[in-house]
């Protein structure tokens, strides 16, 4: 009975690729399609959900769908070039390995090779399904055929920033000990963490010296976070700002509902999970005017045009003071999140997979 | 367009001017780059460009699998190229078009592969020891990092207008510099008198300060500033504050660099203010800042060993708190 199987590289319970990947494939199983995760490396917090992908070619039927979840360099890759089955590639993107080069030349360097297989993958493709049209860009200019784009299924539960948007209350006010600034996301040199740090300096020295910033997020490079602290420090913040590391999702849940602000100041972003969260979670977003994240706001957060500490920490504070445009941005987020529907995202996914795989859809 | 922001919380300097406003907008636009570059110069990399490590990683992958060992999928595509009586599948026809450039013939392929992993370790291998050896030497000739932080802000005092007028009549043009700055005070003095001034100040949130007030500044250690600029290229030099919060170690260097970028005849001015800086010391402090100041014979001694000539006392700079003021200058 052939089926529609799910790939990736690794998959990690807590990130946004292998949130997608669980739910994408509980998807299929729903519509009683068979359907597998195979990883390359086995995780122990996710080995039951998993199988090694070389035991793929014995379980392979004629007539399966493969997905890969592309988002970095794999031997899955090229592996899966190789292979016969029908291949859709979902598409989270590559950061530039310029960004990565100087923290951490071996990150850079898999960036490259990430870019190199995706221009591997681009003939032997069938379908390939972007996070957004920033990211379907990227797919046209690697030479991509056919294209579409589905938001990633790939955001806290709607439980929890439920839970957080009742923490926050209807029209939740700032702090008067100081505004509370939270960044969510992988502390990786493209997140550009040092602009709001250098924001958060700036809004400490003018006006809000009890301004704070909690970092939540598992370091992509220890480079690049020795020397975020070491900035940190060299800034006066020391007090200030709070490394929290990798954080459950209950945890990040929390942060959303007592934070005062989201703010993101990425270099390069394919489509910004946390942004979408903070929304549901009534958190007003402060975002450079960068990557995918204007169109994932799609008007319900503020957007900075110039990349600069004075600009960012000046519209943070407007923000914060205006409530009547903090509720009316609550109500564009809500709008904007019924336009993206993410709860159906991962059934409007299977259903362009079956439409690729009518034998595994016929045997159900 | 968003409103100003309010000006800064303290609004009476250390220097005793008065912030009259926000700052403006040349001064915002300057203060946004010296951040930036504060932030840019910790990159381990040291540029946006390729380093050597990078150019020779990126040849072995070239010719060798991905990361091999790193996973069972990327032994066995390893495996499966290296076998000479495999015949060549779609995927072998896919990375031969990818490697082509990089073959000479598909007989010498692996052969080519062996030896260049030989290559790749051993400069792997070299790298290794290279970084532990500048890691080595780093933590021996600077000071501790994030020591600088620990030292409370404090005003320049009154030995300011004395250097500035010394450093004025002395200097055969070029920029002066001052490490470390704080506010500017001496910077503000030193442009008013027509020299083009540069402060270094490790401690951000004074460096902000002062670039908000006009100053140009760097956020950074002074050797780590001086490093990076020209040799005879400075009109004058003045070192406050860090010639008593620095380990002897990390002094001797930052005299070479001094002299170094120094032109000739331009003027060095070591301001040591032992009391002030050890009864402005938090416990904290202590244990990180290692730096003893020094008596002023030992700085004589030591400029004069750095090369500086005229090594004498700026009567006018007085002897406050057991403050002095030496001055010296680079040859003709």
């Amino acid at each position: 009975m052939s089926g529609i199987h799910h790939f990736v590289p690794v998959l990690h319970r807590g990130d946004a690729v292998g949130r997608h990947t669980l739910r994408l494939r509980d998807a299929t199983r729903a519509r009683g399609i068979r359907s597998d995760i195979y990883v390359d490396t086995v995780e122990a917090e996710t080995a039951g959900e998993t199988i090694p992908v070389l035991d793929y070619p014995g379980a392979a039927e004629s007539g399966d769908v493969v997905v890969y979840q592309f988002a970095t360099a794999s031997a899955m890759a090229p592996w899966l070039a190789g292979r016969s089955e029908t291949l859709v590639v979902n598409y989270h993107n590559i950061t530039p390995p310029d960004l990565m080069a100087p923290w951490d030349n071996h990150l850079a360097l898999g960036q490259l090779r990430a870019q190199g297989d995706l221009r591997l993958l681009a003939p032997r493709t069938t379908l390939a399904v972007a996070d957004s049209a920033y990211n379907e860009a990227h797919l046209a200019g690697s030479g991509f055929a056919a294209t579409a784009v589905i938001p990633p299924s790939a955001a806290l539960d709607a439980a929890a920033t439920a839970a957080a948007r009742s923490a926050r209350g209807p029209a939740a006010r700032p702090a008067e000990d100081g505004a509370r600034w939270l960044a969510v996301g992988r502390v990786s040199p493209n997140k550009a963490l040092e602009s709001t740090v250098a924001a958060l300096a700036v809004a400490r020295a003018h006006g809000d010296p009890g301004a704070t910033l909690q970092i939540i997020g598992k370091p992509a490079t220890e480079s690049y976070v020795a020397s975020l602290q070491r900035y940190v420090a060299e800034l006066g913040l020391a007090g200030a700002v709070t490394f929290a590391g990798h954080a459950s999702d209950a945890s990040v849940a929390a942060a959303y509902g007592s934070a005062d602000v989201l703010v993101v100041t990425s270099e390069h972003e394919g489509f910004c999970v946390p942004v979408v969260e903070a929304m549901s979670a009534g958190l007003p977003v402060v975002a450079f005017d960068q990557g995918a994240v204007p169109e994932v706001l799609g008007g319900a957060g503020v957007l900075v045009a110039d990349k600069d500490p004075y600009a960012l920490a000046t519209s943070i504070r407007d923000l914060l003071a205006d409530a009547p445009r903090r509720a009316a941005l609550g109500e564009a987020a809500r709008r904007r999140l019924a336009e993206l529907d993410l709860d159906t995202a991962a059934d409007r996914f299977v259903s362009l997979l079956v439409r690729l795989a009518p034998a595994a859809a016929a045997s159900t | 367009m968003p409103a100003a922001l309010p000006p800064t919380g303290d609004d009476t300097h250390a220097d005793g001017e008065h912030n009259g406003g926000s700052p403006g907008v040349e001064d915002q636009a300057r203060a946004a780059r010296a951040l930036r570059e504060a932030f840019a110069r910790l990159a381990p990399q040291g540029s946006d460009a390729w380093n050597f490590l990078a150019a020779f990683t990126h040849l072995g992958d070239r010719y060798g699998p991905y990361h091999p060992g790193a996973s069972a999928l990327s032994d066995a595509l390893d495996a499966e190229s290296r076998s000479g009586a495999r015949r060549q599948g779609r995927l072998d026809r896919l990375r031969a078009g990818r490697d082509r450039q990089a073959r000479t013939a598909e007989g010498d392929r692996t052969e080519l592969e062996e030896a260049m992993g030989h290559v790749v370790e051993a400069f792997r291998f070299l790298s290794a020891r290279v970084a532990a050896l500048e890691a080595r030497i780093a933590a021996q000739d600077r000071p501790v990092e994030g020591a600088a932080w620990l030292v409370p802000a404090r005003e320049l005092g009154d030995w300011v207008e004395p250097v500035a007028a010394h450093v004025l009549a002395r200097t055969p043009g070029g920029e002066v510099v001052h490490a470390d700055c704080g506010e500017g005070a001496l910077l503000r003095t030193c442009a008013a008198g027509g020299a083009t001034a540069h402060g270094v100040e490790p401690r951000g949130a004074l460096a902000l300060r002062a670039l908000e007030r006009g100053c140009s500044v760097t956020i950074a250690e002074a050797s780590e500033y001086l490093s990076g600029r020209d040799a005879d290229s400075l009109g004058g030099i003045v070192l406050s504050g860090v010639v008593d919060r620095l380990p002897l170690h990390a002094l001797l260097p930052l005299l070479a660099q001094s002299r170094r970028t120094l032109a000739h005849d331009a003027p060095l001015v070591v301001v040591s203010e032992p009391g002030t800086a050890a009864g402005a010391r938090e416990p904290v402090a202590l244990d990180l800042v290692d730096g003893r100041p020094l008596h002023a014979a030992t700085w004589e001694l030591l400029l004069d060993r750095a090369g500086f000539v005229e090594v004498a006392p700026l009567p006018a700079g007085g002897r406050q708190d057991g403050r002095f003021v030496l001055v010296a200058a680079t040859p003709s």
